[in-house]
């Protein structure tokens, strides 16, 4: 049994549907991607998992429980933590203090003392700016402190929405780098939405890749990137042609 | 040779009384006749742009005129590759024009494909749609002598690239305006060169086996056509058509480009094949000729959003139907129904069907046709319930489109009609259907031999197996190489059975194998839309379309379709034994026909072990 296991989930924005049937599997301990174009449903199906909107149809099966249409505050108990796209910090509360709220639902406070010390392992920088208010970090580390609030919450899964979005090759680099250790040294499972494709496939074990609100590809991390429609599409690897450049796309087969 | 003009354009019979003349002579005619109204519609950036039939021939002028001007001689051959489109038909028929010969080519070729009909043709021009198509042909231009200029209709994304060999659709229209002022008489002089039994357009078949054959067809074979096609399927200049199957294939060239030059109907190009659907309730044509599997996806659109409809929809639907089934049942028994029943659907009319025509977007059609496959008769019926006036036609394009067509007035079910007027439809001894007649094509390019099996004693030998009636009414059986042979010596029609298979929603074409065996078995080509919705439905887990093929519960339900159609078959004809295709076939696909059919040959070679796995399993 995997750690997450989503069956058939449609999700719907009114009449329209932003999810028309998903099924995937994260598997304990790994780094599962979901790639995908805009408006494929990537953001959406976060957001059903994480309990912010309910599926019209389908399950989502958390280490064996039903949480499908729980409350996002529940579903951050079981052990679910979501890093939204665009980081949404607490901006006028300090970085420990955004990070705390992190640990909000958790009644262990050696525990969270402890884990505020893990962050800030992770995240030097935090550390150093633990008092400033959280709009005055640069992207990078208000990205660095979603995560670390996330990470705060202990989850068993983690939810990245995008974290590269607007971030310096090497900032994209160096924060990869530590989720791959969260992931490693702490456990956590992770998913993972991303546009930057290259960069996800890299530390991702599996990856599913979405488009307008269905599957058309599965496949280890590896195989993915061997793929002719996922290269062209979404790691920009562009055939040369006999004119040197080429600008259209050849049509996706997915296969 | 006089050309009659007919000045009363409500229906000009404009093509009925031009036997004889050409191409470009009836294209003339259709400028004059209907010049400031609309000929053609295009849909770009969201809007639909209209082009009269005036700027409509302008500009095959210009393109006929330039291609004169860069050397193009009479008889020569230009290659399009392109989808349908304005540009696609003005420079089919301004190379017609010019006294040269058309050739489309798929756009879903690849590069070597297209080599080989451009080398097979000797083509000196190609028109190319855009970039895309463009860099196909620029890979293969060492091995493709005879071209002499590649003219792109599309320079977005090429306005840098420069190549004395290649020039823009307009550069091509700005040298034949030129050439027009200089020599406002030439146009008419390089439209006379072509006579009627000249070579007009190549179609290239898909083979099953070996590389595609060039159907040579003559003027005299399309004028045909143009003029005795509509005896059952009438078009008129307030007609609109949607084009959306490939105008390189017989079919959309005779019912779209042809028969709107013969009869002034609006021809609208759909953007591409997903859009069909709602350009479809957009354009909302009055007449729609379509190949089987275009049918059976508006059925089975139709029966899923049944099935998902309130308990009183159903109720009403099933109501309508019965009624409506009972009526067309009579008419076709060639009995006028009663008041009561003529009443009764009526009122299912108003209440129920008409809502469902308007949903496939066929209310305002008054004829509807289809052909270039077998098609289940419980369809048509189906069709003919909806009040739709549905004619089946049976052709090739060795016949230049129609052979024999069934007239929706004394239709028969289970028939494909009789031969159109001034030609011959007979069965040979060993069963064959012949045709002979002025739409008998005029041999395969470069391949006498294979000419010389398709035309004995100027009888075209269609490779179809059938019979005829004593009224002339044909039936074809299946095709003459396809027919099973079982290890039981049993004779079996595979398309009857298959037929029947694409009639279920969830099948989207299916092969019965069995030749030299001991048992029926096939391969089913699943409809990923309503499978996955069938799926989502009950709750099934899928991911991609290879999981939702190997989801038991797709598996049993394909059985339960294939069980029920085993039932209305002899024992000896029972599907024992299936495999899904795991794979999302497209055009692209050799597997598939343009018309998306799976091509048997193709299909038992490619999945042999599947199929081996089937009989080793038994």
């Amino acid at each position: 049994m995997a750690l997450l296991e989503i069956r058939n989930i449609e999700t719907y924005y009114g009449p329209v549907a932003a999810i028309r049937g998903v099924s995937l599997d994260v598997e304990e301990g790994k780094i599962v991607t979901l790639l995908g174009g805009n408006g494929a449903g990537k953001t959406t199906l976060l957001r059903t998992i994480s309990g912010i909107v309910d599926p019209q149809k389908g399950t989502v099966a958390f280490a064996g429980a039903m949480i499908q249409g729980a409350d996002p505050d529940a579903i951050v108990l079981k052990g679910i933590a979501h890093v939204p796209e665009g980081r949404e910090v607490f901006p006028f509360l300090s970085v420990r203090d955004n990070l705390r709220m992190g640990a909000y639902t958790r009644r262990d406070p050696d525990g969270v003392a402890k884990d505020l010390e893990l962050v800030f392992g992770y995240f030097p920088i935090l550390r150093e700016r633990a008092e400033l208010a959280a709009s005055q970090l640069s992207g990078g580390q208000q990205q660095m402190l979603a995560i670390g609030r996330a990470v705060m919450a202990r989850p068993k899964l983690m939810l990245l929405d995008e974290p590269s979005l607007g971030l310096s090759p090497l900032l994209v680099k160096q924060i990869f780098g530590i989720v791959q250790r969260i992931n490693r040294e702490q456990g956590v499972s992770v998913l993972l939405v991303e546009q930057n494709a290259r960069m996800a496939l890299q530390v991702a074990d599996f990856g599913y890749v979405l488009e307008l609100g269905r599957i058309v590809m599965e496949n280890t991390a590896a195989k993915l990137m061997e793929s002719e429609d996922v290269s062209e599409a979404y790691l920009g690897n562009k055939q040369q042609g006999v004119r040197g450049e080429r600008r259209w796309r050849r049509k996706k087969q997915w296969r | 040779m006089a050309i009659a003009l007919s000045e009363s354009s409500t229906v000009p019979t404009a093509a009925n009384d031009a036997a004889g003349s050409t191409v470009p002579q009836l294209f003339a005619r259709a400028l004059t006749t209907w010049s400031g109204r609309t000929a053609l519609r295009e849909k770009t950036k969201g809007i639909w742009r209209s082009v009269t039939w005036q700027e409509y021939g302008e500009h095959v002028r210009w393109v006929g005129l330039g291609l004169a001007a860069l050397g193009l001689k009479p008889g020569e051959r230009v290659a399009i590759l392109a989808n349908n489109g304005v540009e696609w038909v003005e420079a089919d028929i301004g190379a017609i024009g010019a006294g040269g010969v058309s050739v489309g080519i798929y756009v879903t070729s690849v590069a070597r494909q297209v080599a080989y009909i451009v080398n097979d043709a000797a083509a000196r021009f190609i028109f190319v749609e855009d970039e895309e198509q463009l860099d196909k042909m620029l890979e293969v231009r060492a091995d493709t002598p005879s071209i002499e200029k590649i003219i792109v209709f599309d320079m977005e994304g090429l306005r840098e690239f420069r190549d004395p060999q290649v020039l823009s659709f307009a550069e091509l229209l700005a040298l034949g305006r030129e050439q027009d002022t200089k020599h406002p008489e030439r146009w008419a002089q390089l439209n006379a060169i072509p006579r009627p039994d000249d070579l007009a357009v190549l179609i290239y078949t898909s083979g099953t086996t070996g590389p595609p054959k060039g159907a040579m067809i003559s003027h005299r074979n399309i004028v045909y056509q143009m003029t005795h096609v509509t005896d059952a399927y009438p078009v008129n200049d307030t007609d609109n058509h949607l084009s959306f199957l490939p105008a390189c294939h017989v079919f959309e060239r005779l019912f779209g480009v042809w028969l709107s030059i013969g009869h002034g109907m609006v021809v609208n190009f759909a953007e591409d094949g997903e859009t069909v659907p709602e350009n479809l309730r957009e354009v909302q044509p009055t007449i729609f000729a379509a190949v089987p599997r275009v049918w059976e996806k508006f059925y089975s659109s139709i029966t899923l959003a049944v099935r998902d409809a309130s308990a009183l929809q159903r109720w009403a639907y099933k109501l309508a139907l019965a009624v409506a089934y009972r009526a067309a049942d009579a008419e076709l028994a060639g009995k006028q129904p009663n008041v009561g029943l003529r009443l009764a659907r009526w009122v299912a009319y108003w209440t129920v069907l008409r809502t469902v025509r308007q949903m496939i977007g066929i209310d305002r059609c008054r004829t509807c046709l289809s052909s270039a496959a077998p098609i289940s008769p419980e369809l048509l019926r189906w069709f003919r319930a909806l009040g739709i006036n549905m004619v089946e036609g049976y052709g090739m394009t060795e016949a230049t489109g129609g052979i024999t067509i069934n007239p929706f007035d004394r239709y028969r079910l289970g028939s494909v009609g009789k031969a159109l007027p001034e030609s011959e439809v007979r069965v040979s001894r060993d069963g064959e259907i012949l045709v002979r007649g002025p739409h008998i094509f005029m041999g395969y390019l470069n391949k006498p031999d294979r000419t010389a099996e398709a035309l004995k004693d100027g009888w075209l030998h269609t490779g179809d197996v059938g019979s005829i009636d004593a009224d002339g009414y044909v039936k074809i059986t299946d095709r003459l190489k396809d027919i099973i042979i079982t290890a039981g010596g049993k004779n079996i029609t595979p398309s009857e059975i298959e037929n029947e298979l694409k009639f279920s929603p969830y099948i989207s074409d299916a092969v019965v194998i069995g030749d030299g065996r001991k048992f029926l078995s096939c391969l089913v080509m699943i409809d990923a839309d309503n499978v996955a919705r069938f799926a989502q439905d009950n709750a099934i887990p899928f991911t991609n379309y290879a999981s939702l093929t190997q989801a038991p519960e797709v598996v049993a339900l394909i059985q339960r379709e294939i069980d029920a159609v085993n039932k209305k078959f002899a024992r000896v004809e029972s599907i024992r034994s299936f495999r899904l295709i795991d794979r999302l076939l497209t055009p692209e696909d050799e597997e598939l026909t343009p018309t998306l059919k799976l091509k048997r040959a193709f299909v038992n070679k490619r999945y042999g072990d599947l199929i081996e796995s089937m009989y080793r399993a038994a």
